[in-house]
């Protein structure tokens, strides 16, 4: 399988505590691989580290999208250039904005007007515009919102958020997608439709998902490969039914049985 | 019910006209502006009143300008009406250079916006209250500069008249002319708002709102924080120097006083209560904060303009943050609402022949 990501010897620290130690593991192109770990495992600040929201970190990130890049080198808003776009764990949309409105805000990186042509609407921008809200409309119809697409953000179900949260991503044709909790918060009926919608996206839009998520039966559901980390330490990458079989994982989330 | 149903026919199709031709609504609203004029030419309007206007048309684009700065990038200046001093005067200094009046425009706004483009880089080192206070200080050294430094003169800067195109001259002294003068600033306006309409409906629009609703997201998208705080900066300098200028036409004498912390918080106020993001809006704001003590109150209370929007702005603040631009979108919600009961209310009963 053909390498898409390969996170090597990543260290982060705060102050005196290690919120990541060491951790190694490669993502191959077109799988989806879920990160897992109790609560402050150092999931997000992985994340954080990747998309180069944090600086500090020790190891490095390769993106192999098309030449590899070292993404250390990148800055936080190049990061997108070169395919890797993301979701947050706390919602970050834009209220006062309509949901497709929202979707053109992840197009940005890829819109090539310049900011004469758009204070005249000279051809290029109209036609950029009217590209990107077909697009837009597309990734729309894809997730199942195109009714919505007019409506403010603001005042709209949790459910529908973390969707337009994710269709925003695929605004800005990305090779890998790093998801923030898609599921948290969602009731059992939302994260099944979820997890279709993951399916349909990965599919349609040949894209490689990795994903943080608390919801045991969401990941084991739509997750290819399963990595489990600990106190900052990697303890395994395996598939869902052998993550879940592992001792390791299981002691990280259940705490060891001393009487055994 | 008959009203509704007629009065739903009759919005239904003024908004499919407005939507289908976007640029109705603006060529409406400048004709009603060139009504004024004309009001003046037959005494309805005196001519202290054609004044204000001028004035209301002059400073709604400064405040246009701040609007696209506290409205959509989520940021503060305090220094506006130092850039409006900048471009009022700015031209005035480079006409006495012996420019005409356009090449003295254009030079005026790109030494502004440079000026302005460079206070921006405040903003990535500090916000809020901070920013507050260091634009504060740029506004009042802008204005000890106009009043102190030679090269702006005493009390005044005389322009005279001026010369457009290098044929059309137009004095404020005659009467007719001071109509065409408010027929060209109205103009003006107008474009400047078909600018913005432009600008904040676009990719920058976009992204100065991804910047100050959610940073994270903006960055993760590609937004430069750096480059879209500059911008803001810019385009509020490049909009408060154009009004300066538009000031410097129809005035023909621009004070170097009066350009102080007071007009800056003037033009805050003609925002908040006008309505953040909205451009007829910000009309509006200007005509209340500036219009109304001027035009009506001044008459019956004397100057009471401080007093009137102070308590506007607190009004505002507490009960109707989203400003009186708004106020067109509730009626509508209650209209739905109100027509939902009537409907509702004759359900189940006999119908009335």
């Amino acid at each position: 399988m053909e390498k898409l990501l390969s996170i090597d010897h990543v260290s982060m620290t705060f102050g005196g505590l290690k919120a990541l130690d060491d951790i190694s593991f490669d993502i191959h192109r077109g799988e989806i691989v879920g990160l897992i770990g109790p609560n402050g495992a150092g999931k997000t600040t992985l994340f954080n580290c990747l998309t180069q929201f944090y600086k500090e970190y020790e190891g490095t990130f390769t993106l192999y999208s098309d030449a590899p890049v070292d993404l250390g080198t990148l800055k936080v808003t190049d990061v997108i250039d070169h395919g890797l776009a993301r979701t947050f764990q706390n919602i970050e949309l834009i209220p006062d904005l309509s949901i497709i409105d929202n979707l053109l805000i992840g197009a940005h990186a890829s819109t090539k007007d310049t900011f004469i042509e758009e204070v005249f609407k000279m051809k290029r921008a109209t036609s950029e515009e009217a590209r990107l809200r077909k697009k837009a409309e597309d990734v729309l119809a894809i997730i199942g919102l195109t009714a919505m697409k007019d409506f403010y953000v603001k005042g709209q179900p949790y459910g529908i958020l973390k969707r337009v949260e994710i269709a925003r991503t695929l605004m800005s044709d990305p090779t890998l997608i790093v998801l923030d909790e898609p599921a948290a918060g969602l009731n059992d009926q939302e994260t099944d439709d979820l997890e279709e919608i993951i399916k349909i996206i990965q599919k349609e839009f040949n894209v490689t998902l990795l994903i943080i998520e608390h919801d045991m039966g969401f990941v084991m559901n739509v997750c290819d490969r399963v990595c489990a980390i600990n106190f900052g330490k990697f303890i395994a990458i395996d598939t869902p039914a052998k993550i879940q079989a592992n001792p390791a994982v299981q002691e990280a989330y259940l705490g060891r049985d001393d009487d055994a | 019910m008959k009203v509704f149903n007629t009065l739903d026919t009759v919005f239904n199709a003024l908004g499919r006209f407005f939507k289908n031709v976007p640029y109705a609504g603006y060529g409406l609203f400048l004709l009603l502006l060139w009504l004024i004029p004309l009001f003046h030419s037959v005494d309805v309007i005196s001519s202290g009143q054609l004044g204000i206007f001028a004035y209301i048309v002059v400073i709604t684009v400064a405040a246009l300008g701040l609007n696209i700065l506290l409205g959509f990038s989520g940021l503060i200046s305090l220094g506006t009406a130092g850039f409006v001093g900048a471009g009022a005067l700015g031209v005035g200094v480079f006409l006495d250079l012996g420019l005409p009046f356009e090449l003295a425009a254009i030079a005026t706004l790109i030494v502004s916006t440079a000026l302005g483009a460079l206070i921006g880089l405040f903003s990535l080192k500090v916000e809020g209250i901070y920013l507050a206070i260091a634009t504060l200080f740029v506004g009042e050294i802008l204005r000890q500069i106009f009043t102190t430094v030679p090269i702006f003169g005493g009390q005044s800067i005389m322009i005279g008249s001026v010369t457009l195109f290098g044929f059309i001259e137009l004095s404020t002294f005659s009467q007719s002319e001071r109509r065409v003068l408010f027929a060209i600033i109205a103009a003006l306006l107008v474009g400047m708002m078909i600018l913005m309409q432009h600008i904040v409906k676009s990719k920058t629009g976009r992204a100065l709102l991804a910047m100050s609703r959610s940073s994270s997201a903006a960055q993760a998208m590609g937004v430069s924080l750096l480059k879209y705080r500059l911008m803001a900066f810019s385009l509020a300098t490049f909009f408060a120097t154009f009004s300066g200028i538009m000031y410097a036409l129809y005035n023909q004498s621009v004070p170097t006083t009066q350009w102080t912390l007071d007009l800056s918080l003037f033009v805050i106020a003609m925002v908040v209560v006008g309505g953040y993001k909205s451009i007829y809006g910000t009309f509006i704001g200007a005509f209340i904060i500036y219009g109304i003590p001027n035009l009506y109150l001044k008459d019956l209370f004397g100057d009471v303009s401080y007093i009137f929007s102070g308590l506007l702005i607190i009004l505002v603040i507490l009960f109707y943050q989203n400003g009186v631009a708004y106020l067109a979108v509730d009626i509508r919600l209650l209209y739905a609402k109100l027509k939902r009961r009537i409907h509702g209310g004759s359900h189940g009963k006999a119908p009335l022949d």
